[in-house]
């Protein structure tokens, strides 16, 4: 099946301005920026406009504090909105020729705001004259980088694994499982006791796949680490690698009652509502929200974090830690110079520090000073060993693929379709062009 | 003693040095510039590959044969039919009950009728995610716990969650908002029946069915036609109730073609595809439109 649209060989490109100009419309070329500053909060006269996504409104917001002590002169105008809506109002900005100085930007492909996507329209400034590029690691090159340029700034990696009521453990009996077939012997017991032993919100589209991420890197990557290449080369197919093991072992989690009943009609609060107050033993999440399920809880220790085990040898236990949603400066930015500044001090160590806590990352590069969220001890190792890889979507070709997965994954749950079928879809969405 | 007469114009002449339409100009200046020429300007995307940001080419007609192959879009048609017909079926039933009901004697009949409108006045987005708590699939809580609280367990669903049953939770979240609105319609209507049509009517031996069969219901004509055509352009634009509510999921069980351009804009970067996926919606409402006003027209005439 095919979808979308594609360049005609031999025909040229046209502007956006050029064709509302060649149609009479040089009236809504030059009010449409206008139109849109309306709606974005203004930021003329020098003030750095930074438009980010709630998850990174505390950070953010630190920073610019931060920074102000030592920048009194430089004003800062900053919006944040959950990232459906924030995509839509910077994407028609940046058609615009309006967006922010300073804008949220996500690494990699495989989104309609990814690195990748915006960097091959020319929207983004690169930079690579900054020093703290040159201690990001080479493993994330294709997060922060295209075409051997700098786009992103982000402080690290998160990770997805288990987040567990430690309480509820206890009184069960159990400890975290380091292996697959103690996981299922912790879930049985858990649910003999009464106890939901995964919570899983999967009407919230996004929580659909971290099960999937936890479980693909022992499944695919361990055994084929140039998997990414060959989907892109064309010689893969999920439907015919350790995706289907991994979707399979999805499924067979559901088969056996270990999560809550109706995960379709669950949302993301009420997953974590189920956590916290230990209606449920665990749930496969982000690390990120590490902070959420904290705040739900009575108390922040009651909560800890482990890998999700998707293999039986615990030595060799790979996980996904993937590069957190940073910061772009745009190329057309009316203040860059004081965008690539305020970015500049977000890459010294203690702010890269300071961003990656308020998130539960791991920062890209660590030093003494660097201080890890407790909860994420258990996995340090394991990135170190270079047993992680990023989050799957981030090397996807489209924006199409991701939400294909949520929905495969959604229908897989209830009944609609099988693993085959499932993983079938994500194949079409991935050869759809990007 | 006769008035003098006055020199100035007298009241029925219309003057032509000021035609009465320079009246609306500013207002319809305005409109085309905001409304009418984005709309037309907006056509012209739906023959590129634009993607929203940067440069495109024009595809000539790709992006409508593409539609014509995309599964997810026809299945987001069918579903956009059904919903319709499901809101505009049980939102106009239910407002004209409503709106007999409050059009009685009875001494509550103005706060009744302010406590159905009250639905209609909130935003969409608020009134999916209240009902995303009514829907809530845990058996002690929402509509599951009152089911069970009144002996009627085996009825508990899991309502969003369900992908045979989304798209009629969907609808009748809708029904619940906008059926006061219908109501407000139905009750103008019947409002200017005049009362002495019933009262010959009751002399004649008209019982309360045949009074409202033979007068009230073919004086309706007009409210009905009005509340036809306003809840069959919003089912068939239906977006964000759906998008709120369920994201057009499970897997793509409550998708409308609203949801579905909006994905492609927004979330897939196709804005090309998307608009034309929206120009198809939008000659396809105003079809739907135009022929569902010559009959009801038709009808309002011969009634």
């Amino acid at each position: 099946m095919t979808t979308g649209s594609r360049s005609q060989p031999g025909r040229g490109t046209v502007s956006r301005r050029g064709v509302l100009r060649a149609g009479g419309g040089l009236v809504a070329a030059t009010a449409l920026p206008t139109g849109l500053a309306a709606c974005s909060g203004g930021g003329s006269g020098g003030t750095v406009r930074v438009v980010g996504v709630a998850d990174e409104q505390q950070p953010i917001t630190e920073m610019i504090a931060a920074y102000r002590r030592s920048h009194p002169g430089t004003a800062f105008s900053t919006s944040f909105a959950p990232t459906d809506q924030v995509q839509t109002v910077v994407r028609t900005q940046l058609a615009g020729g309006n967006a922010p100085d300073v804008h949220v930007l996500y690494p990699g492909s495989g989104s309609a705001m990814s690195m990748v996507e915006l960097a091959k329209a020319g929207l983004l400034a690169h930079l690579d004259d900054q020093a703290w590029t040159r201690t990001i690691p080479k493993g994330f090159d294709a997060a922060y980088r295209w075409k051997g340029r700098t786009y992103l700034y982000s402080a690290g990696s998160s990770v997805i694994g288990a987040i567990y009521n430690k309480k509820v453990f206890a009184d069960a009996g159990v400890k975290p499982p380091t292996t697959w077939s103690g996981l299922l012997d912790v879930c049985g017991t858990l649910k003999a006791r009464g106890v939901v032993p995964i919570a899983l919100g999967a009407q919230t589209p996004w929580v659909t796949q971290l099960i999937s991420y936890a479980l693909v890197p022992n499944a695919v990557y361990a055994k084929d680490p140039s998997f990414d290449d060959d989907m892109a080369a064309g010689r893969a197919t999920f439907a015919g690698s350790g995706w289907a093991d991994a979707l399979g072992k999805y499924q067979d989690l559901q088969k056996r009652g270990y999560f809550n009943d109706h995960p379709d009609g669950t949302t993301y609060e009420q997953q974590t509502s189920m956590v916290a107050t230990g209606k449920a033993a665990m749930a496969v999440q982000v690390s990120a929200v590490l902070a959420a399920f904290r705040q739900a809880a009575k108390s922040p220790d009651d909560l800890g974090m482990f890998p999700f085990p998707g293999g039986d040898d615990p030595a060799n236990l790979w996980i996904p830690a993937g590069v957190v949603v940073g910061l772009g400066v745009s190329a057309r930015a009316r203040n860059a110079a004081k965008g690539r500044q305020f970015i500049e001090f977000l890459g010294r160590q203690e702010n890269i520090n300071a961003w990656a806590t308020a998130v539960s990352a791991v920062p890209f590069t660590r030093d003494s000073t660097t201080r890890l969220d407790p909860a994420l001890s258990d996995f340090l190792p394991i990135i170190d060993a270079d047993r992680a890889v990023p989050f799957m979507d981030q090397r996807w070709p489209n924006a199409e693929v991701q939400p294909a997965h949520f929905a495969a994954v959604q229908d897989l749950l209830a009944g609609k379709t099988d693993v085959n079928g499932a993983l079938e879809q994500m194949d079409t969405a991935y050869g759809k062009s990007s | 003693m006769k008035a003098p007469r006055t020199a100035g114009p007298r009241l029925g002449r219309r003057d032509p040095a000021v035609p009465p339409w320079m009246f609306v100009v500013p207002a319809l200046v305005v409109y085309a510039a905001v409304v009418l020429y984005p709309s037309v300007a907006g056509v012209v995307y739906a023959f590129t590959d634009w993607s929203g940001i940067g440069s495109f080419s024009f595809v000539g007609l790709a992006n409508f044969h593409t539609l014509l192959h995309d599964d997810r879009a026809l299945a987001s048609i069918t579903n956009t039919l059904l919903l319709t017909v499901a809101v505009v079926v049980a939102q106009n039933g239910l407002g004209l009950l409503l709106a007999l009901g409050v059009n009685a004697e009875i001494r509550s009949r103005n706060l009744l009728r302010v406590v159905f409108f009250a639905p209609a006045v909130v935003s969409p987005v608020m009134v999916a995610f209240l009902w995303k708590y009514v829907y809530n699939p845990d058996n002690g809580s929402g509509l599951n716990g009152v089911l069970g609280a009144v002996g009627l367990g085996g009825l508990r669903q899991d309502w969003l969650g369900n992908p045979s049953l989304t798209l009629w939770s969907v609808a009748a979240m809708v029904v619940w908002q906008y059926a006061g609105y219908s109501m407000v319609v139905f009750l103008a209507g019947l409002q200017g029946v005049p009362p002495e049509l019933h009262e010959a009517a009751r002399i004649d031996g008209a019982g309360t069915w045949q009074r409202f069969r033979y007068v009230t219901w073919p004086l309706l004509a007009p409210a009905l036609t009005v509340n036809l055509m306003l809840s069959t352009i919003g089912g068939l634009k239906l977006f964000d109730q759906v998008y709120a509510a369920t994201n057009g999921g499970p897997g793509t069980s409550s998708e409308t073609l609203s949801t579905v351009l909006y994905k492609e804009a927004f979330v897939y970067g196709k804005f090309g595809y998307s608009t034309a996926v929206a120009l198809v919606l939008a000659l396809f409402v105003a079809a739907v439109s135009l022929l569902q006003l010559r009959y009801l027209r038709a009808r309002e005439v011969a009634a």
